[in-house]
């Protein structure tokens, strides 16, 4: 269904801009695709007490390593949060570090090329530059790509979406072979928290309908559009009052937690949980469960939890 | 005197500065990836003469010495500066040079500069200036109608060729260089601009630089100065042979070859002449000479009195608040402009901005938007904050750093985080937690002081506003999704507050690691 859907968008894409790379890009079989997620030890990998990178490299470890999720010569996005012109203390976006080491061992497993961008909030090029995340991405030698105008974007349907019928998604997510989904665990005045879910608003152009026509049913709706290939939510700093901006560095306090999982509705339930809140008081992961998206029953999952 | 061959040089120099002078202004205002670091855009437009002289009414510093340096060198030298250092200047050379070109018998014969209406006229634009009366000057200011050719003109075009290189070029966006997006100006900016192009490089081409000796009103302060410059060309008696080709290529029409005369007041100072002539006998000496006196005209006199007066009680009127209470307070918010950060008051930065839209140029968010009459007519486009567009930074001072005439005040960080623009008004009737029942909470996600927060409502949650720490920024406005009014948004303070912060309480940042996962 997913991969229709992305076959179908990749190739209405291609037309309209003219492109035939993109077209190649969607039409090629991607066999990493078909076998991931059946073949994997864990639903949820949960590390805590190490620094970011460290606990990224033990929890993909658990999952059979990086390779599992990347092939040889694919094109990998990684969508961190870098909505904010916040600096790392703040907790505003996904940790650096783990961008950091994200890309690099994509790289290690042999990836092509790897791109980093986001839909930010405030403006765009401030955010990249102090959020530490566009120096992340060029230590590890990934390329930082714009997204700040809606020519980037371009129109897919959600069919299985209740509220969102249709959205403009960002040419990297149509074009890429994989894509990882790097949210950062924070407070959310609108939706409670934010997490992998939440962060797909950024690969979306406009946001604005989403806040008009129920936020959670359509971040729900959302999700049954693309499932990412591997979700890492960064509970290393976490902003626990005034999120997502956030008014200081008080607003933050140190998890040092990081959960993996290729479901999002079971790695936002362990984020909720982690962060304090009932999973089913956050309406939009209790929607998801209900139109499969994933599953937020975590007493029924297999989790490897890993203390450093 | 003897000729001084030498001083043929001094057109190559005229032609090299201004070049590099108007090369660099127009950097400044295309530069659409900000590129240029904002302290050298600030020094590029330092030597402005307008801007320098109305930032020195407000600061001391890099302004007075620059107005100073003007002030000296046309004492000194003539007025060079319009040959030199003005980019419109610069901008009419080039059209009397392509013009040229193309007809070879273009020239610009000498004729009587009418003295009488150019000062006055810019005796007018300085009553204005010194009333806080700003429309003749922002009509007619050359450095501000340079930038606003440029911005409101070149910068679009420049922007859409970026973008369309960029598609083209790239099949994805990878190349690192981003499109942007394309949020102004608006059609009566854009306009105005074409006229006065088109007004200028039609006055350029018809009467060289008539401009600069009849409108212009740094033209006309220079003038006055270059009156008891040192520095005066004039023709060598003993050397001329009456050809007449000094007069040919004055572009000042200021040189009478038939009387051997040269009118310095309206001397541009552009040395075509001195190369021009065959027997170097163009001077260019260390001399003082007065040029004709004017007779004094007491009607005129009257006529200007009552304009100006009439000019600065207009001042008043354009800042009067419609205050009928017929108008809904949303329409009535939406009218007034937002003063940007640094402005300190409407009237404050109304009588001080010239519209160079440098700030426009330079404003990372594109809030900061070219006015058209929202300050009144003596404002006639000024920028404004315009939330529909984007939002101001929270972080950021650029537009006080970058402008030149002191209209926005440079801030520190921190002194721009509690200066308050406006306040919020919130209507919970129009919100969308209201009229659907459903969560949103765009408003208080962006609103970086938390003076917009998120409290239970049901099983809901609903902004609620303490604007006490609102600083204006138009963040929750520019987020919230209603239309078509926005169900919060910002009324502008006419003269900006100071927000206090918020206290946050100190959450234990180290016993957060959990003990077990909670799952």
């Amino acid at each position: 269904m997913d991969r229709r859907t992305f076959l179908k968008n990749g190739i209405g894409f291609s037309t309209l801009v003219g492109t035939g790379a993109v077209g190649v890009t969607a039409l090629i079989p991607n066999s990493a695709r078909a076998l991931q997620s059946k073949s994997l030890t864990y639903d949820l990998v949960a590390v805590k007490g190490g620094e970011p990178d460290v606990m990224f490299t033990k929890g993909i470890e658990a999952l059979g390593g990086i390779g599992k999720f990347v092939k040889k010569g694919q094109r990998v996005v990684v969508k961190p949060n870098i909505g904010w012109d916040v600096s790392p203390e703040r907790a505003g976006n996904t940790n650096p570090k783990l961008v950091t080491e994200i890309i690099k061992q994509c790289y290690s497993a042999g990836a092509k090329e790897v791109l980093v961008f986001d839909n930010t909030c405030d403006n765009w090029t401030r955010c990249y530059k102090n959020s530490g995340i566009e120096a992340a991405v060029k230590l590890a030698g990934g390329k930082i790509v714009p997204g700040n105008t809606e020519g980037y974007y371009h129109p897919v349907s959600v069919q299985r979406g209740r509220n969102l019928k249709d959205a403009k998604v960002h040419e990297l997510i149509l074009e890429s072979d994989v894509f990882i989904n790097v949210p950062i665990l924070k407070s959310h005045g609108g939706a409670r928290l934010t997490m992998s879910m939440k962060n797909l608003m950024g690969i979306v152009w406009d946001r604005g309908t989403w806040h008009r026509n129920d936020l959670h049913q359509c971040i729900a709706d959302f999700a049954t559009y693309r499932k990412p290939d591997l979700n890492i939510l960064d509970a290393y700093s976490v902003m626990k009052t005034n999120g997502p901006r956030g008014v200081s560095e008080e607003d933050v306090v140190t998890m040092k937690s990081l959960l993996i999982s290729t479901d999002m509705v079971t790695i936002d339930a362990a984020g909720a949980k982690l962060f304090g809140i009932d999973p089913y008081d956050i309406r939009h992961i209790q929607l998801a469960e209900e139109q499969k998206v994933g599953t937020a029953a975590l007493d029924q999952l297999s989790i490897k939890r890993i203390s450093l | 005197m003897a000729a001084f061959p030498t001083l043929r040089s001094l057109r190559s120099l005229r032609i090299a500065v201004s070049s590099l002078s108007c090369i660099a202004v127009t950097a400044v205002f295309i530069d659409i990836h900000h590129l240029i670091p904002f302290s050298l855009s600030s020094t590029i437009v330092a030597l402005q003469f307008i801007p320098a002289l109305l930032k020195s009414f407000s600061t001391i510093g890099v302004a007075i010495t620059a107005l100073f340096f003007v002030i000296v060198l046309t004492l000194l030298f003539g007025r060079v500066y319009c040959s030199h250092l003005c980019p419109l200047g610069t901008l009419q050379d080039i059209v009397i040079w392509l013009g040229k070109k193309k007809y070879t018998h273009r020239k610009f014969p000498y004729r009587k500069t009418n003295y009488r209406f150019f000062y006055s006229f810019t005796a007018l634009v300085f009553i204005g200036l010194f009333a806080g009366n700003l429309i003749l000057l922002n009509i007619f200011e050359p450095y501000s109608n340079f930038g606003r050719i440029i911005s409101s003109l070149v910068r679009p075009l420049l922007i859409l060729f970026n973008n369309a290189a960029v598609i083209l070029l790239t099949a994805s966006n990878t190349l690192g260089i981003a499109r942007i997006p394309l949020t102004g100006p608006d059609v009566w900016n854009i306009l105005a601009a074409i006229v006065f192009l088109a007004g200028i490089v039609g006055l350029s081409l018809w009467k060289g630089r008539l401009f600069c000796n009849l409108l212009c009103p740094v033209g006309g302060v220079l003038s006055l100065l270059s009156r008891i410059s040192f520095y005066k060309i004039e023709i060598q008696n003993n050397a001329c042979i009456d050809c007449g080709l000094c007069e040919r290529v004055c572009r000042a029409q200021c040189i009478d070859s038939e009387n051997h005369t040269v009118d310095a007041a309206a001397c541009v100072g552009c040395f075509d002449c001195i190369g021009s002539c065959p027997e170097d006998g163009m001077g260019y000496a260390f001399r003082r000479r007065t040029s004709s006196t004017q007779k004094e005209n007491p009607a005129r006199r009257r006529v200007l009195l009552s304009l100006s007066s009439a000019m600065v009680a207009s001042t008043g009127l354009s800042n009067a608040v419609d205050t009928s209470a017929a108008v809904a307070a949303y329409n009535a918010a939406k009218k007034q402009p937002i003063v940007p950060p640094g402005g300190i008051a409407r009237e404050h930065f109304s009588q001080f901005c010239t519209a160079c839209h440098l700030c426009v140029s330079a404003c990372p968010t594109q809030v900061l938007q070219p006015s058209v009459i929202e300050y009144g007519f003596a404002g006639v486009f000024q920028p404004k904050m315009d939330y529909t567009v984007n939002y101001c930074n929270y972080d950021c001072v650029i537009c006080g750093e970058i402008c030149p005439t002191g209209a926005i005040h440079p801030l520190l960080p921190q002194e721009k985080k509690i200066t308050q623009l406006g306040k919020v008004t919130f209507i919970k009737e129009d919100c969308i937690v209201e009229t659907k029942k459903k969560d949103c909470g765009a408003c208080d996600e962006h609103c970086p002081t938390k003076a917009v927060k998120m409290v239970p409502y049901g099983k809901l949650m609903l902004p609620q506003i303490e604007n006490e720490y609102c600083v204006g920024c138009g963040a929750c406005e520019h987020a919230c999704p209603t239309t078509p009014r926005k169900a919060i948004y910002v009324t502008p303070n006419a003269i900006h507050a100071t927000a206090k912060i918020r206290e946050t309480k100190r959450l234990d940042p180290q016993n957060a690691i959990p003990q077990e996962f909670p799952f």
